[in-house]
Formats: C-alpha cells, structure tokens, sequence
C-alpha cells in the first residue's frame, strides 16, 4: 500500500464528510452567472483596492481614481487566470491519481474534488474570455523522476499552498461592498468551495507528512521545493501582461519593483501567515521561505 | 536593451544565489546535474522575460532550453524578430 493510499484511508471519515457536502452543494455553472454583456473597468472596482499588486508603491499612488480602478480590473483577470492555471495543474494531477490501482478505494471523493475544481474554472475563464482574457502563467508543466510517494506529498501540499494564498484572496474580496456584485460573487463561491478542500488537504498533508520515513537528504529536497514554490506562486501575482494591459509602461521593471516595495513584502507575509504556520506546527517547514518576503 | 553581457551577468548572479556553493560555469548543465530544479523555472522565466524585454511561450518550451548560461543565452538571449 503506498504512502497516499495509506494516508486517505486515515482521512477517509473527514472525506466521506466532505463528499456529503459536496453533493449537497452541488451547482451548475452555465446557469448560476447571469453574466451581464459587458462591464466598466474604470467605473466598478473588480478588485479590492488594497489587495492590487501595486497598492503601496509610487506608480499607485500617481494614478487617479478611474485608473486605480482600471488597474484593479486587470488584476481581477490576472488573478483569475492564475487560479485557472493552478487549477489546471490541480485537475492534472487528481485525474493522474484518479483509480490508480492503489487509490480505488478513494475515487469518490477525488471525483467530487476534480469536478469541483473544473467549475471553478468555468467561472475563472467565463469572466475572463467574456470581459479581458486569460493570462500566461509561468508554471511550466515539465515531469520529475522523483519516487512516487515525495510526488504525492509534494502535489497535495503544493495545492494546499495554492488554495490557502488563494482563499485569503477570495475571503477578503468576496466581503468587500466596494465590488462589481459578479466579481463578489465569483470569490464569494471559490471561498465556500474550497473551504472543503482546505479542510481535506491540511488533514491529508499533515498524514503523509508524518508518516513519512525520508531520509535527511530527501527531505531537505522537499523544504526547499516547497519554499520555492511559495516564492514561486507569489511572483505570479505581480504580471508584467496585466500592467500593459491596463496601460501602464515598462511592465517588467514594474513587476519587480512592485514585488521589492515594502507594502508589498508585508502583504506577502501577512497574507501567507496563516499557511506557513500550518507548515511549521506540522513541521513541514522549518524556516521562512527565503526571497518570498 | 541589455547587453549580452549584462544578461549573463545577471544569470549568474541569479544561478549563483541557488547553486549553495556548486561552482559553475556557463556551460555547467544546470538541469541535467540538478544545481537548479524545475521549481526554480518560474522565477528563472520572469527573470529572463525582464532581461529581454519579451514575454517567454511556456508552452513552447523543452527542459534544455534552460540547460546552462549558454543554453539560455541562445534561446533568449535576444529578442526574436
């Protein structure tokens, strides 16, 4: 019996009552959006102002309020992509894992986590095909030869950063009545969702994790990865693609000197506090993740 | 635009900060010897994009590309026409 399978069947009572919720949370995304034919990115916010990559740097703070406002537009369809393109990965990866011979046993509720992460997904591009576009991510698809059980753990903890950076996004955005009621709505119903998985993969994680026999090497490997990938998830919020399309110039230089600005290193790290110290109870992380703050 | 060699210099400054002592050269196989993992792509793709002043198709892309300061110099080291 592998790791993973192990480790699901010791989470199989928070899984049966996660798939209970699912079912009686089940939606259909073609008829829950009444998506308007157009929107103003320059009258309704789309992003919650604080929480826009530039908030607190010079470039900012030089742009009126219509502007701002045109900024937190794009972002929202940055944003969106790169949860289109996490989820991409996430989808990936479930249905690699979906009735692998060691796994039958937890189909069910890998198949409502797959289906849930799909319509997300549904949302995320409805908005951005209908009033932007989607977004490039830099997260290239490219297979390891790791052994199976460090893939397991790294895929599920990896989502777990995902989800957490994420959702903190979505709790924060899907409250504030300064946004355009879709863009609420759209955070509003990824928050509740993915509350279900967060559930699953902090459970799921810290099993594999400590039933792990790695040897010091190994899991020197894994710390690094993962506080890579933390650096990494950040760095996408800060989209050369999205300055430009909103109209802002020398979109490089401003991506990396947004992610440098004060206001920004303490957003990073206030935003991720919750996370990292899951990860370091558990044990998984042990120091801070070097260049994301 | 950059120079060729301002953009080595800054991939290896950038290679150099997550070597952890390996010495390298620009024909080092970063990849192929494991100084840098795939994890370390994302961050190497933007800083590369800043360097050029050009967006990079990930989609495109194969493992070798990244394989080296040469490598990398030839495959983006100048923006295509």
């Amino acid at each position: 019996m592998s790791a993973l399978a192990t480790a699901l069947a010791q989470v199989s009572q928070t899984t049966d009552r996660l798939s209970r919720l699912s079912v009686r949370a089940h939606q259909n995304p073609y008829t829950l959006v009444d998506w308007p034919s157009a929107v103003d990115p320059e009258r309704d916010w789309f992003s919650t102002p604080e929480y826009v990559s530039l908030h607190g740097t010079a470039v900012w703070a030089g742009l009126d309020d219509s502007a701002r406002r045109r900024v937190a537009f794009h972002e929202a369809a940055g944003f969106y992509s790169l949860n289109i393109h996490g989820e991409k990965t996430l989808i990936q990866g479930l249905a690699a894992r979906l009735y692998r011979s060691d796994l039958a046993g937890s189909a069910g509720y890998l198949h409502h986590f797959l289906d849930e992460e799909n319509k997300h997904s549904v949302y995320f591009g409805g908005f951005c095909t209908r009033y932007a576009r989607v977004h490039r991510s830099r997260q290239a698809p490219w297979r390891t030869d790791r052994p199976r059980d460090v893939d397991d753990f790294l895929f599920f903890a990896k989502t777990l950063i995902f989800e957490e950076i994420v959702d903190h996004y979505n709790r924060v955005q899907a409250r504030d009545a300064r946004l355009h009621p879709l863009a609420r709505f759209i955070n509003d119903n990824h928050h509740r969702e993915e509350a279900r998985h967060l559930v699953f993969g902090r459970r799921l994680v810290t099993e594999l994790w400590q039933a792990a026999d790695w040897d010091q090497p190994t899991a020197a490997e894994i710390r690094d990865d993962l506080a890579r990938f933390v650096t990494a998830t950040w760095r996408e919020y800060y989209h050369p693609d999205v300055y430009a399309d909103a109209g802002l110039g020398d979109p490089w230089e401003l991506a990396e000197a947004a992610w440098s600005a004060p206001d920004q290193r303490t957003h990073r790290r206030q935003v991720s506090a919750d996370c990292l110290r899951f990860l370091a109870v558990a044990g998984i992380l042990t120091e801070e993740p070097a260049d994301a703050f | 635009m950059r120079s060729e060699a301002e953009i080595r210099e800054q991939l290896r400054t950038f290679v150099r900060h997550h070597a952890g002592g390996v010495d390298i050269t620009d024909d080092t196989e970063l990849f192929t010897l494991r100084v840098l993992r795939s994890v370390h792509l994302p961050e190497l793709i933007i800083l590369l994009e800043r360097l050029r002043g050009a967006p990079i198709d990930v989609e495109q892309l194969r493992i070798g590309d990244f394989d080296g300061i040469d490598a990398m110099m030839a495959r983006f080291g100048a923006v295509q026409p």
